[in-house]
């Protein structure tokens, strides 16, 4: 066999193969990727300082107790910061270093008026997603990260998931999606190989192609 | 308004023709490193649907199909490494097990067990070259090697695939 019967041989084996899944499929599950809002691990310094300041404000019992308190319409614990507007939106920022305290979270968005569903080390969706997240979700913006709500443009029936990962022990991430309140699912699969915003953390590096020479 | 609809499916057509175009030899070049062709499926349809996700830069990538092979290879260490304490290592040869017992019978098992054992960066120069078809300049660019490295990685990936498909009496004879 010479190379170009062994180089036939090995395409002839690559053209049996055929995938079965349509291309709306793919993009049906791409615009789910998609509407998916991480907010981003913020690093340095100034995160650290940040998420001090907050603590010592609130002392020890702040880290997961109940120790948030509404003044002027914000409610600041370690692990987030909410803040009503005058306008209806709400500014939410969640400390990066922080796993969130589920219940917390939620109770207080549902008393500004966002209904939510937040968990921590698992994700809620619905298939296919319920539009307009980008009406509802702005941002993130700022160190930390910031989103803005605007819980008038939810449509009805619908809520937002907030899905709390720790990647690490300085390290969380958090996940928002719009999903449908009485018919969706929650995984508790961590996010494979987190991307950057533009999903391409993984080119250059990792352990696909990228590794050493085998040989 | 108007213009953000057309943009959009402008970029989905193009996505489309991508996917047609690239499907199989991602399946392929996928199924050649894990050893089910469900969890090859899955994987391939996951990666996909994150470059649909981010098309505007990964249809900026020297080889977008690279990107999607890659994607979903990572995407399988992290599930292995999320189960590796419930599930054994694959193993080189279930693959060949597999094509010659399940859905995709056709294929020829030797074939199959022999690009599953090449060796890591032996494996990537031929996914990259005879799967997807990529040139040797554009093989270089995606792996971060020279040109020449990517010669001699082939080369002696179709030496390696050559002694491994030898049939049996023949190597005998040889031995």
């Amino acid at each position: 066999m010479n190379d170009n019967d062994l180089i036939t041989a090995v395409r002839e084996q690559r053209d049996k193969v055929h995938s079965r899944t349509p291309v709306d499929q793919i993009i049906s599950r791409g615009r789910t990727v998609r509407a998916r809002r991480r907010i981003p691990p913020a690093v340095g310094g100034l995160a650290v300082v940040t998420a001090a300041a907050v603590v010592l404000g609130l002392g020890v019992s702040g880290a997961f107790g109940p120790a948030h308190a509404r003044a002027t319409g914000t409610i600041r614990t370690t692990a987030f910061t909410l803040t009503r507007h005058a306008n209806g939106t709400a500014t939410l920022t969640i400390s990066p270093r922080v796993l969130l305290q589920p219940s917390t979270l939620q109770s207080d968005l549902q008393q500004d008026g966002i209904p939510a569903l937040v968990t921590t080390g698992s994700f809620c969706s619905s298939d296919p997603i319920p539009a307009g997240f980008a009406r509802v979700v702005s941002g993130p913006t700022g160190t930390p990260p910031t989103v803005t709500i605007n819980p008038a443009a939810m449509p009805a029936g619908t809520e937002l998931s907030f899905g709390n990962f720790q990647y690490s022990s300085s390290r969380t991430d958090t996940e928002i999606e719009l999903i449908d309140a009485s018919t969706h699912t929650c995984s508790s699969a961590l996010p494979t190989s987190p991307p950057d915003d533009d999903g391409v953390l993984m080119l250059g590096n990792g352990s696909g192609m990228g590794e050493p020479a085998g040989s | 308004m108007v213009v953000r609809y057309v943009r959009v499916e402008a970029q989905q057509l193009d996505f489309a023709e991508f996917y047609r175009e690239f499907k199989d030899a991602c399946l392929f070049a996928v199924l050649v490193s894990v050893d089910d062709r469900d969890v090859a499926q899955e994987l391939v349809d996951e990666a996909f649907a994150r470059a649909w996700a981010s098309w505007r830069s990964v249809s900026r990538h020297p080889a977008p199909a690279a990107w999607v092979v890659r994607t979903a290879l990572n995407a399988s260490v992290s599930r292995w490494r999320k189960r590796r304490r419930e599930v054994s290592l694959p193993q080189p040869g279930n693959i060949a097990d597999l094509a010659a017992g399940q859905a995709d019978s056709s294929l020829d098992p030797r074939v199959m067990a022999a690009l599953t054992r090449l060796p890591a960066r032996q494996r990537q120069v031929v996914t990259l070259r005879l799967l997807l078809d990529l040139d040797t300049g554009r093989t270089a660019e995606v792996l971060g090697i020279s040109a020449s490295a990517v010669k001699a990685h082939l080369a002696r990936a179709i030496a390696t695939l050559r002694n491994n498909l030898i049939p049996e009496p023949q190597q005998e004879k040889r031995s």
